[in-house]
């Protein structure tokens, strides 16, 4: 009898038991995980250094100069000469510690907003292409599609002839092959014919008043583009096209593409933060279109989508939500690599502007005068990045581990 | 769902179907590539020709540059051309200038010294080839054997400091380490030169030049000897990322393949473990790890401008490294290009083993 009991007052525990949600028991899988809180730990201190460094220990890099301390190697307690320099000095006398607290600011900085461009620009690109691609489009997000494609194609004409009025003709070709295709029945006998005959017309008799070849020239135009839009394209198109330019991105290594971009714009940390950030993109990009396309063929999209929800609700609602996980682990990790990205722009001289301190570009600096023996002049700065950038993939390692057991990165 | 299975016939017609289409998808990319490469050119701010030769350039010079790139042209389509009805006129613009000169293998003249870009090219690639074929080597040479001996072995203290090391090469800053790398053995012990190929006085009879192979071809001890104490440093430099990766990669697929039912049956009739893991096992691990290598080639040659600026290694990533600071743009192009073009047709070529290899794929 004994024993029943016990499993009956078992039951009722787990019936009671105090709610969790899914991010709080996320985050106790996260904290019983030794090496991701050491990550945390790292990730922390960096952080916190950085920022309060940045607005409570005041530092004026075009000022720091001090020749009589010159190169001193680490020195842990003052004496009557020398202060004390935990990490010692460089080739002007100024503070390694100092610089390397300091430098933080920037090299986190530039990691920081480089992953912000690309989470938001690829997640967002990824997000449409993944949804569109598994749903069809209703009615007017047809309609607001077709009138964009019309609009961007007709510009070439446009430009062309320098009648700008032609965007909003083609705008309207796409938008009436929507409405057609809607409301007009058998219209599948006339458009194939009609609506390159429509842009035709369109191109030509706006470029005839310009000159002749002009007319020529957009009549072709108009004719290719009045082809393209005479059937209403679905959200695959849509996908295939962000897909195909992420695929021109990624064809390069990535931080090559960052030096390269760099080293056209000019040095400086917000290009390097810049071009870091365009090169990320197409990571973000695919991440989100997979994990939409997963998602949305599940049971709950499909209840959503059979009880008449509109779009922008299955998409927020339903949909975002189940693909944070594997996005805030890429975007843990992909901090990682946009600090080193960074920490390598920096040191080719194409990040910060010395004498701002950035640890890149300090390493950049001291291997000048790597002969002198100086060696403390490069390890500090050089652990400083191996520390965050380890720190924030230990702690994207748990995060994938604690957000959900299943997936794989 | 798993598609039915398909019959012999209709598996090779959709295999072919996925070759061809794999190799025609090559063809936009790479146009996509080369206009790209040939934005970066209006990324500089200011009139460019003045940008690459500046403030105090002549008159001449600027006017060389102008034609050089085309500059008095507009960027792709001139429609004021068009307007007076010169349809030539109107597809002359700087792109198809570029586009044109490309289909040609012409790369442009590097601006200070006036040499055809693409000659140096060919002159100092065959230099990073070799740093970059040594690192995948030390590379694979440390990934393979670690991961597999950590796979099978998991949870072992031989396991935690294989996924420690390997986490932390990953994080690893590589300019970081080759300038340590440089400190402690060139520097402190002066064991190893600290940077270039060859030691002064050393000549290596140049038939591929690729010094190690060119001197074992040539049975030139000492100088295959020099080769090699110059490349060991920067190959561990950029063989690091590369080598934590495989290491990773190799684990984590050989975890997965010894889940599965043949091994334990493999196991189960009684086979030795070094039969079931490198007979049974590796074979099909081996797939993902392919796939792993291809993309190791676009981080070997992009690391390639880090390492080689801090080894002084003569190949072409210390040339960017130099034309960056030089402003010399179309050696930046170039090289940028011809980086993008082999990691195009490495991932091709992977791509297509992929295929070839794995029955298992579907090509939808």
């Amino acid at each position: 009898m004994d024993e029943v009991k016990l499993e009956l007052s078992a039951v009722d525990d787990f019936a009671v038991r105090e709610h969790r949600s899914l991010w709080g028991d996320a985050w106790r899988r996260l904290i019983a995980n030794r090496t991701a809180m050491i990550g945390l730990v790292v990730v922390a201190i960096f952080l916190l250094s950085a920022t309060l460094a940045h607005f409570f220990w005041e530092y004026e890099p075009k000022m720091d100069l001090d020749y009589g301390a010159k190169l001193l190697p680490p020195q842990l307690v003052a004496t009557e000469e020398i202060d004390v320099h935990l990490f010692g000095t460089d080739k002007l006398g100024r503070d390694i510690f100092r610089r390397t607290v300091h430098g933080g600011w920037n090299s986190l900085r530039v990691g920081l907003v480089a992953v912000g461009i690309s989470l938001t620009i690829g997640g967002f690109l990824g997000l449409l292409a993944g949804f569109f691609e598994s749903i069809n489009m209703n009615f007017w997000e047809s309609l607001t599609l077709m009138t964009v494609l019309g609009l961007a194609m007709g510009a070439l004409p446009a430009w062309i002839a320098r009648q700008y009025f032609q965007m909003v003709l083609f705008a309207a070709l796409g938008a009436s092959s929507v409405i057609v295709s809607r409301y007009v029945e058998e219209a599948n006998k006339f458009r194939r014919f009609a609506f390159p005959a429509a842009g035709a017309l369109i191109g030509g008799l706006s470029g005839w008043l310009v000159g002749g070849m002009v007319a020529l020239v957009c009549g072709i135009l108009g004719l290719i583009i009045g082809f393209l839009l005479a059937k209403p394209v679905g959200g695959d198109l849509f996908s295939n096209v962000v897909m195909r330019v992420m695929d021109v991105i990624l064809s390069f290594p990535s931080y090559l593409l960052a030096i390269a971009i760099v080293a056209f714009l000019g040095p400086g940390l917000e290009k390097g933060m810049i071009a870091i950030g365009i090169v990320g993109i197409p990571v973000y990009a695919r991440l989100a279109r997979s994990a939409v396309l997963s998602v949305s063929k599940k049971e709950y999209v499909l209840a959503s989508q059979s009880v008449g929800e509109s779009h922008g609700r299955m998409l927020f609602r339903h949909i975002v939500p189940n693909i944070l996980s594997p996005i805030i682990v890429q975007a843990t990790m992909g901090l990682a690599s946009a600090i080193l990205s960074a920490a390598a722009l920096g040191f080719l001289g194409l990040g910060a502007i010395p004498p701002e301190p950035e640890w890149g570009a300090m390493l950049g600096d001291s291997y000048k005068y790597l002969s002198s023996g100086a060696w403390w002049a490069v390890l500090f700065p050089g652990l400083a990045i191996m520390l965050s950038v380890l720190g924030f993939n230990l702690l994207g390692d748990g995060l994938r581990d604690a957000l959900d057991p299943k997936i794989r990165l | 769902m798993t598609p039915p299975p398909l019959h012999n016939q209709e598996r090779e017609f959709t295999l072919g179907r996925y070759i061809l289409r794999r190799l025609l998808s090559v063809i936009p990319t790479l146009i996509g590539v080369t206009l790209v490469i040939f934005l970066f050119q209006r990324l500089i701010p200011g009139d460019p020709a003045v940008a690459m030769l500046g403030e105090r350039a002549t008159e001449e010079n600027v006017a060389r540059i102008r034609e050089q790139f085309g500059l008095d042209r507009p960027p792709f389509l001139d429609r004021d051309a068009l307007a007076e009805g010169d349809l030539a006129g109107f597809f002359d613009s700087q792109y198809t200038r570029y586009f044109s000169r490309l289909i040609r293998l012409d790369l442009g003249e590097s601006i200070h010294r006036r040499i055809p870009v693409a000659e140096t090219l060919r002159e100092r690639f065959p230099a990073t080839l070799e740093l970059s074929l040594f690192s995948m080597f030390i590379a694979l040479l440390i990934g393979i054997p670690f991961g597999i001996a950590s796979a099978s072995r998991r949870n072992s203290t031989l396991d935690g400091i294989t996924m420690v090391s390997s986490l932390i090469g990953v994080s690893m800053p590589i300019f970081w380490l080759g300038i340590m790398l440089i400190m402690l053995f060139a520097v402190l012990l002066q064991w190893l030169p600290s940077g270039g190929r060859l030691s002064t006085g050393i000549e290596i009879q140049s038939i591929t030049n690729l010094l190690l192979l060119d001197s074992l071809i040539t049975w030139n001890i000492p100088g295959f000897l020099d080769a090699l104490q110059h490349i060991i440093l920067p190959g561990i430099a950029l063989a690091t990322i590369p080598a934590a990766i495989i290491t990773r990669m190799t684990r984590s697929s050989m975890l997965d393949v010894l889940q599965e039912d043949y091994i334990r049956t493999a196991s189960a009739k009684g086979l030795s473990e070094r039969i079931v893991l490198f007979r049974h096992a590796l074979k099909n691990a081996f797939l993902p790890v392919i796939t792993i290598i291809g993309i190791q080639v676009g981080i070997l040659l992009a690391g390639a401008v880090l390492t080689e600026t801090i080894f002084s290694w003569p190949g072409i990533g210390k040339w960017v490294y130099d034309s960056i600071l030089g402003r010399d743009y179309p050696i930046v192009q170039g090289v940028t290009l011809l980086i993008a073009i082999i990691f195009l047709l490495v991932n091709l070529v992977v791509d297509l083993s992929y295929a070839l290899l794995d029955p298992r794929i579907s090509y939808d």
